[in-house]
């Protein structure tokens, strides 16, 4: 018989009690998009030429949109229980095709933008904190201030005005050039490059993340400096790291494996809830940077009233998010044992 | 006792409160006109231009933002008063533009307007044939006179579509239907050309499974229909060679030879009929019925004569065939029928001139050449196989990076250039600008139904209180012109010696007074 760990038995649990909150989820999802105002066959057929009511009420019936949304609701939950999640309105293929498709991308953004976020807020912020109040502090508090203030949208495009058109460093938009892709393994290209060796894919699509990424990880990188420089400051206060001093462990190694080690809680934290918002945040960087995710699939279904589409898209930014806030808390026992998995 | 007294008293204020708050005060004043202007966010400027200059003769006006299927829902219900509104024209013909819009209780008949002359108007001309032009023409007249001294709406303008290529892109020009045609452009060095698509994705690959006009545009480029459209709007000939009118509703057209499909089938009759069959017969896609069914009108069957021509049989005559054919393209039979519907759209085969080899409908498609293409309509120059070897269309909604993408030469053409990015990109050398004639009508919509704008003389005033000529060149930096009407000058039937509603605010208030309005 297999022992579970204690660690494990929790993560087992946390697994099991996220299938109700993804039918509530599933449900919400469901319900709000049937209360928004508009039609997807009316906006579909759009307008030109003579559609007439007859013809429009017959896409109604297949589609199952005449049914009472009790009716619906039983059908989609059905469903859903086989792991189906139904055939977009408007593009007239299954969901789950085109999210295996999208999902890739915009995962590899947001990592990307989560890791310069991180290269770029953590050094910052306990360079800060090591030299408080001096004027590396100030000025990187006042930067990261700015930082936080700036959309991602505005970025992108003076990103896209400085390094693109007038520099021509960098491509304007897409994810990578036409006849350089690697070979498809997981869909997040800079992966699949790597696993394969192919080092111009590789170039190429990094190339094309630098812009997108930095204006989405640029404001997640303000925050993390921020917290990051507050939590050493409260850290380096403390009296286990003035013991390590008085024990004579030398300065570099109190600040690394005494401090930052502890101070990186608060922002292993935010890390988790700030992953959820760039998910969020990717529609609009998406948009700008014609990158194809999953945020621009949402968008263009919500407009369109595309219900499966919006469903299933809610579902997996809801799951993704209790995955990625499940890592964080796995994250904690890691970096502090006392702690467990509540 | 006191209590009569203090409820008479309270009674009394009441009503001289309510008085001072009705339109009609006990004086006999007149009342104030108070409308609000409901639009979506991408024409709120505007929106605002229009609200001040009701002000200016005295209507007490506000702008409201919505987002466009809320305030359709809305009114649909009968609800609002005056909306900002578009509608596009895919046939250069009445028949998808007045018809739709203005005819008693159609579908886009959003300002409730109903005339029994103008819809007697519309029907003559729709049930003529196609030989009839000169008396379509002279019904089509009429609609206009009627429909200007109705003033419906308050008639607006058509938006020129500007695109922009780079300098080295040879014989490119747009076309009134917005659409790209890449088997006649030519490059000076290289062999590839980008396309940035002004939109978010298109639909699908398959031709018989959307409505919208940037999936058009793609897919045109791979699959052929059996006529085609000259960027001028002139029909002519492309897979099929000749056709003759039968009868009011019975036309047989005859199919070129040696035609093939990018599989190496030859495209027969068989093809025509199964291609025109699943877009009218319900149920034809794979259980699903085709969403451009309604753009075939009337037509009931298409019927195989021989391997090379076909007969067209129509329920009522319907004087846009020709129009309508344009836009349907063919597919393989055989491999169609082997694959099955979602693997076409998957992968789909044509006779275009080029041929698919990849995509993303959110991302790019990429084609090549198709080497043994007929050449193509032998109307539109150059005959033969496209001139370039690959095509890629990229998705770029954003249209300040299809700019930048244009400037640092990532893409060749660019569609949707805005008017105020236009006027930069004219300075570059390195690039040219182009526009065409739009084919989508901007106006407000009045509803007709409900008071105040079921009284003509309000929305005559209406037409007479905005300077349109200020407001387009401020806005749209006049990259757009006015519309005496809801007819279009590039399509059939328009008069052009309608003059449009001059601004008048002096002629504006009378009318209003007219009708029992004053000034604030």
């Amino acid at each position: 018989m297999i022992r579970l760990g204690r660690v494990q038995v929790k993560v087992i649990e946390r697994v099991v009690a996220t299938i109700p909150l993804a039918l509530a989820v599933a449900l919400a999802a469901f319900v709000l998009m049937r209360a928004i105002p508009g039609d997807p066959v009316d906006i579909m057929m759009g307008e030109g030429a003579s559609s007439s009511e007859e013809e429009m009420a017959a896409l109604r019936t297949g589609l199952g949109l005449d049914q009472p949304i009790h009716r619906q609701l039983v059908v989609y939950l059905k469903a859903l229980l086989r792991g189906d999640l139904g055939y977009s309105i408007v593009r007239s293929r299954p969901v789950a095709q085109m999210i295996r498709e999208a999902l890739p991308a915009t995962i590899e953004l947001a990592m990307c933008a989560m890791l310069f976020a991180l290269a770029l807020g953590i050094p910052v912020g306990v360079v800060s904190a090591l030299k408080h109040n001096t004027a590396f502090d100030r000025v990187s508090t006042a930067v990261s201030f700015i930082g936080v203030s700036l959309p991602a949208f505005w970025l992108g495009i003076v990103g896209i005005l400085v390094f693109s058109m007038t520099f021509g460093w960098l491509p304007t938009s897409g994810r990578i050039a036409y006849g350089m892709e690697p070979r498809h393994i997981t869909g997040l290209l800079t992966l699949d490059a790597l696993l394969t060796g192919d080092m111009t894919a590789l170039g190429n699509a990094l190339r094309h993340l630098c812009l997108p990424a930095a204006a989405l990880g640029l404001g997640v990188a303000a925050v993390v400096a921020r917290v990051t420089r507050s939590s050493m400051l409260d850290v380096l206060g403390s009296d286990y790291v003035l013991f390590a001093r008085a024990k004579g462990v030398p300065e570099p190694a109190v600040t690394t494996r005494h401090a930052l080690r502890n101070a990186m809680i608060p922002t292993v934290t935010l890390v988790g809830l700030q992953f959820g918002s760039l998910l969020g945040g990717n529609m609009i960087v998406e948009t700008i940077f014609g990158w194809p995710g999953l945020g621009r699939v949402v968008v263009d279904a919500i407009f369109a009233r595309d219900y499966p589409v919006v469903q299933a898209a809610v579902m997996v930014y809801a799951l993704t998010f209790v995955g990625v806030n499940l890592i964080t808390d796995l994250l904690y026992t890691v970096l502090d044992p006392k702690m467990a998995l509540e | 006792m006191k209590h009569r007294w203090i409820m008479a008293i309270s009674i009394g204020l009441l009503l001289a409160c309510a008085a001072t708050s009705l339109p009609v005060s006990a004086s006999g004043a007149r009342k104030i006109l108070s409308v609000i202007v409901d639009t979506t966010a991408d024409r709120s400027d505007e929106a605002q231009a229009i609200s001040e200059y009701l002000r200016a003769v005295g209507v007490s006006a506000e702008v409201r933002v919505w987002e466009w299927s809320a305030l359709k829902e809305r009114i649909l219900a009968g609800e609002r008063q005056m909306y900002l509104t578009d509608w596009g024209s895919a046939y250069f013909d009445p028949f998808d533009l007045a018809v739709p819009k203005l005819k008693t209780g159609d579908r886009g008949n959003y300002s409730f307007y109903s005339n029994p002359r103008f819809d007697a108007a519309l029907d003559a001309a729709l049930g003529m044939s196609s030989a009839e032009a000169e008396a379509r023409q002279r019904v089509y007249f009429e609609a206009q006179d009627i429909l200007w001294e109705d003033a419906p709406w308050i008639f607006g303008y058509a938006l020129l579509e500007t695109e922009a290529a780079r300098a080295d892109v040879l014989d490119w020009r747009p076309s009134m239907d917005s659409r790209i045609n890449l088997h006649d452009v030519g490059l000076k060095r290289g062999d590839t050309i980008v396309v940035g698509m002004a939109g978010d994705s298109i639909l699908t690959l398959d031709p018989a499974a959307y409505r919208d006009r940037l999936t058009e545009t793609v897919i045109r480029n791979m699959f052929d229909g059996l006529v085609t459209r000259t960027p001028d709007g002139r029909v002519v000939p492309e897979i099929a060679e000749s056709w003759t009118a039968l009868s009011d509703t019975e036309y047989v057209l005859k199919i070129r030879r040696g035609i093939k499909f990018h599989n190496g089938d030859a495209l027969t009759a068989d093809d025509v009929v199964f291609s025109f069959d699943r877009v009218i017969r319900d149920g034809a896609m794979g259980g699903r019925t085709s969403p451009r069914k309604g753009l075939l009108g009337t037509l009931v069957a298409v019927e195989k004569i021989d391997s090379h021509a076909v007969r067209f049989r129509l329920s009522s005559p319907f004087s846009v065939l020709l129009q309508a054919l344009v836009h349907v393209q063919i597919v393989p039979k055989g491999y169609l029928l082997s694959v099955g519907d979602d693997a076409f759209a998957r992968k789909p085969v044509g006779c275009g001139p080029f041929k698919f080899v990849e995509g993303r409908l959110d991302d790019k498609i990429v084609m090549e050449r198709f080497g043994d293409y007929y050449g193509g309509s032998p109307d539109l120059q150059p005959v033969g196989p496209a001139r370039v070897k690959r095509a890629i269309f990229r998705m770029m909604p954003d249209p300040t990076v299809r700019v930048a993408a244009l400037k640092t030469g990532e893409v060749s053409i660019i569609q949707t250039v805005p008017a105020h990015l236009a006027a930069n990109l004219l300075r570059d050398r390195n690039l040219q600008v182009k526009s065409a004639e739009g084919t989508r009508v901007y106006c407000v919509e009045m509803n007709c139904a409900r008071p105040p704008f079921g009284d003509a003389r309000v929305r005559k005033a209406m037409n007479h209180a905005i300077d349109w000529d200020t407001i387009l060149n401020t806005i749209y930096a006049g990259g757009a012109s006015r519309l005496a009407t809801a007819f279009l000058p590039s399509g059939f039937g328009h008069n052009p010696d309608l003059e449009p509603y001059g601004y008048d605010p002096q002629k504006a208030r009378a009318l209003l007074a007219e009708a029992g309005y004053g000034a604030r």
